[in-house]
């Protein structure tokens, strides 16, 4: 089988919050939404060596060679100021690695002791369906990861065939429903919605689908309509399914987005029982 | 004798004493009249100086340090001394260990070991309700808080699952009292996910039970083993005479040469300095104090003298192998550095072929050696992280924690304990708690402690002190013995940094008179 290699944005070793039990987390760099409130807006997009963050670095610690299309990083220099994402037209990033199958196998061995599974997210993690499969199956082929749990957290913006790719391997997926009307969804994220909500039904379907997240967004996505829409759909789901509301939260979001209303605890609750008087009893995160 | 009025009356005056508190120190006072148990020179120097620290046992022992009773044989038999018949159901049950309980001897004047409750009580069940069991156990629970009110009074449940372990756990949370500490027995064969989930549950509220690797702790032991005080591993039916400690970084800091020398010379003669000390304290014990002929847990077989051994301990290991790699030309510190974890690895490895090629009299439990023991300090210990742990804050990840100090959990057969700290968001996900403990133990770990930020209990060196008690003990003085051990030690050693619990002891109080 060919190699295949992704752009891995970070690894964080030990997460309680991405499932159940304590997971290895994977985030892939790339993302086909482009959500206002994003926390870490420089995993959306992919580098194209134009060395603005080189340039603005205020201790030199990046080069970027273009015909290689490499970056040098100084560790020891750089102070982690984020000025270099910060000014990164693209959104993205100088950090991210690009990692083999193998390079991921290797981390996770080093701790498979002390996890109930990984949990691949992004970014959208689903761009990179085939090496997701790639992985999955070195993972369920391996004596000593065959037992993780796999957990796939994804915006759904995707077409069946890529779920399909990697459903037979995984436990399960989470996903987030932005809004439920085409128009709000685009406000929100910059584009439409169709996909994902085909992909929640499909995934409803299949029986893989674990969780679904609503980001409240006041103003935007609490209007009545909006409201009683995603709850029918979340009615229609599996009663398995874990509904959740998660707060929007302005830490890390862009300077431009600062416009933006991070709700407050009565807000959240309002919000809930609007959702109750609905039909539907939601988790708050 | 015009000193030891003075100390009597500073006893009698203190208004932050109570009447049995008083009691305990005139004890004391009393005990220090009397000639240290013969030990050389350079010995007795070395403990006026506290490189040898014998943990405030006072002079003349005239009791082990800690006894295990075996309440199974004591139920099963009763006690002609107590007049005690064997119990025939589950208050009476409750009953007999209440009564024994007070009358089993230690250092802090409260016996150390509560026994494995559940396999204790659970003969006794009956038909009786789950609810029925819930309410007595409750006033149990009560009674030992109240009536032994020192944080080394511990209790052990498991490994296997059951009521009464359940209904334990219940209570603990519910009643969120810092007596008695307790452990769980943790067996992956024998111990269910669900017993092991609501043990955590339990650490998120009242920060106790330990969890103890329970099929490598009991490889250790002839029969059947308990873990008292703090994380002290020891026989039941027998226990430990005496538990002495070396300062790792005083015989550092007084060490002149090289590092080859250390091995080679210091950390040698200080260890059989150690060791003599040990077998002048046993020897006393056993021959002038006679204790195992005259004391009726000996004399019934509720103790046996051949079930006992004694305590090899040590502490500032963390400071020594910064100081030696100093020294060395590598200024790297313990915990976050591999060949300083190698070199405190070596010392450990080192310690414990010293420890195992003296053979002692009255060690019979452990085939005439001393148990090594990691000792979790004590609150004078401010310049000295406990035992073998990494100092308060210096902690690197929890994977890289649990992969420098799992490599040497082997030796410890008296016991160890790594402090660990989780986020309060952890109580939203007890199941990663469940993974990240049986990583530990396949890593090789003996105990697993640990805490959550910002809990009203306060974990100090092994045992709880609740921090309302230590706000209004520097206030008016504590019903705990151990909260001004506790107050001391958050004074001295940055716990409060480390989002500790807190307990009592009487250990430091009683030399302070």
């Amino acid at each position: 089988m060919r190699e295949l290699r992704a752009n891995i944005s970070g690894i964080i070793k030990s997460s309680v919050i991405d499932g159940p039990g304590n997971r290895m987390v994977i985030f892939f760099q790339a993302c086909n939404l482009n959500c206002m409130y994003c926390h870490n807006s420089h995993t959306i997009g992919l580098c194209n060596y134009c060395e603005i963050c080189a340039t603005a670095c205020p201790t030199q610690s990046l080069a970027i060679d273009k015909e290689k299309k490499q970056i040098f990083h100084n560790d020891v220099t750089c102070t982690h100021c984020d000025t270099c994402l910060k000014v990164c037209p693209e959104n993205s990033s100088p950090f991210y690695k690009s990692m083999s199958v193998n390079d991921l196998i290797s981390e996770i061995l080093e701790i498979k002791d002390f996890i109930s599974g990984i949990t691949v997210s992004g970014g959208e993690v689903m761009l990179q369906a085939k090496f997701l499969e790639q992985l999955f199956i070195s993972i369920r082929n391996h004596t000593e990861l065959k037992a993780l749990s796999i957990l796939i957290d994804s915006n759904g913006n995707v077409d069946q065939n890529r779920w399909e790719t990697v459903l037979d391997w995984v436990d399960g997926f989470m996903i987030d429903i932005k809004a439920y009307s085409p128009d709000i969804h685009k406000q929100i994220t910059g584009f439409s919605n169709e996909k994902i909500l085909k992909s929640i039904h499909y995934l409803n379907l299949k029986g893989k689908l674990k969780e679904l997240r609503l980001v409240f967004v006041p103003t935007y996505n609490d209007s009545d309509e909006e409201i009683k829409k995603i709850t029918d759909l979340m009615k229609r789901l599996s009663p398995e399914v874990k509904k959740v509301l998660i707060k929007m939260r302005k830490h890390g979001i862009r300077e431009k987005y600062n416009f933006l209303n991070e709700p407050s605890l009565d807000e959240m609750k309002a919000v809930l029982n609007r959702f109750e008087t609905a039909g539907l009893n939601l988790l708050i995160i | 004798m015009e000193d030891i009025k003075n100390r009597v009356l500073e006893v009698l005056t203190d208004g932050n004493l109570d009447y049995k508190q008083k009691k305990h120190h005139l004890a004391y006072i009393a005990e220090s009249t009397q000639a240290y148990p013969k030990v050389s020179a350079e010995a007795m120097e070395a403990l006026s100086e506290k490189v040898i620290c014998d943990l405030f046992e006072g002079s003349a022992p005239y009791r082990p340090r800690y006894i295990l009773p075996d309440y199974k044989l004591a139920l099963i038999r009763g006690i002609k001394y107590l007049e005690l018949d064997p119990p025939t159901d589950f208050d009476e049950a409750i009953n007999f260990l209440s009564i024994l309980y007070s009358h089993v001897p230690s250092i802090t004047g409260y016996s150390v070991y509560l026994g494995s409750i559940d396999q204790l009580l659970l003969p006794y069940v009956g038909d009786l309700t789950e609810e029925a069991i819930y309410k007595k156990l409750k006033l149990f629970w009560r009674y030992i808080d109240r009536c032994l009110p020192d944080a080394f009074v511990h209790a052990n449940i498991g490994p296997e699952d059951n009521i009464i372990a359940r209904s334990i756990l219940k209570i603990e949370r519910e009643f969120k009292q810092v007596v008695p500490n307790l452990t769980l027995k943790y067996d992956t064969e024998k111990t269910s996910d669900d017993l092991l989930e609501e043990a955590v549950k339990t650490v998120f509220e009242v920060a106790k039970p330990h969890i103890a690797n329970h099929k490598m702790t009991a490889a250790d032991f002839k029969g059947n083993y308990g873990v008292v005080s703090c994380y002290n591993s020891l026989p039941e039916g027998g226990g430990s005479h005496t538990l002495i400690r070396l300062n790792l970084k005083k015989i550092s800091d007084a060490h002149k040469g090289n590092l080859e020398t250390f091995f080679s010379n210091t950390l040698p003669k200080y260890c059989l300095m150690t060791l003599d000390v040990i077998e002048a304290r046993m020897k006393y014990l056993v021959e002038t104090v006679k204790y195992f002929e005259t004391d009726f847990l000996a004399q019934e077989g509720i103790i046996k003298l051949e079930n006992f051994s004694a305590m090899f301990g040590f502490y500032g290991l963390a400071e020594c192998v910064n100081l030696l790699m100093k020294n060395n030309g590598q200024d790297y510190p313990y915990g976050q550095n591999d060949e300083a974890n190698q070199l405190g690895h070596r010392i450990l490895e080192e310690m414990k072929k010293l420890v195992d090629s003296r053979q002692l009299p009255y060690c019979e439990a452990n085939n005439g050696k001393a148990f090594f023991h990691s000792q979790s300090g004590i609150d004078i210990d401010i310049e000295e992280t406990a035992g073998a742990r990494i100092p308060i804050g210096e902690e690197p990840d929890i994977y890289s924690h649990i992969n420098t100090v799992a490599p040497h959990h082997h030796l410890f057969n008296g016991g160890i304990s790594d402090i660990f700290h989780f986020d309060e968001t952890i109580k939203r996900n007890p199941l990663a708690v469940l993974d990240i403990i049986k990583g530990a133990f396949k890593k090789g770990m003996r105990m697993f402690t640990f805490n959550l930020s910002d809990s009203e209990f306060i974990r100090i060196t092994g045992y709880l002190v609740r921090r309302s008690d230590l706000k209004e003990f520097r206030e008016e003085g504590s019903r705990y013995g151990s909260t001004l051990f506790a107050a001391n030690s958050m004074d001295n050693a940055d716990v409060d940094k480390r989002i500790a619990k807190r307990v009592n002891s009487h250990e430091r109080t009683a030399s302070q008179y």
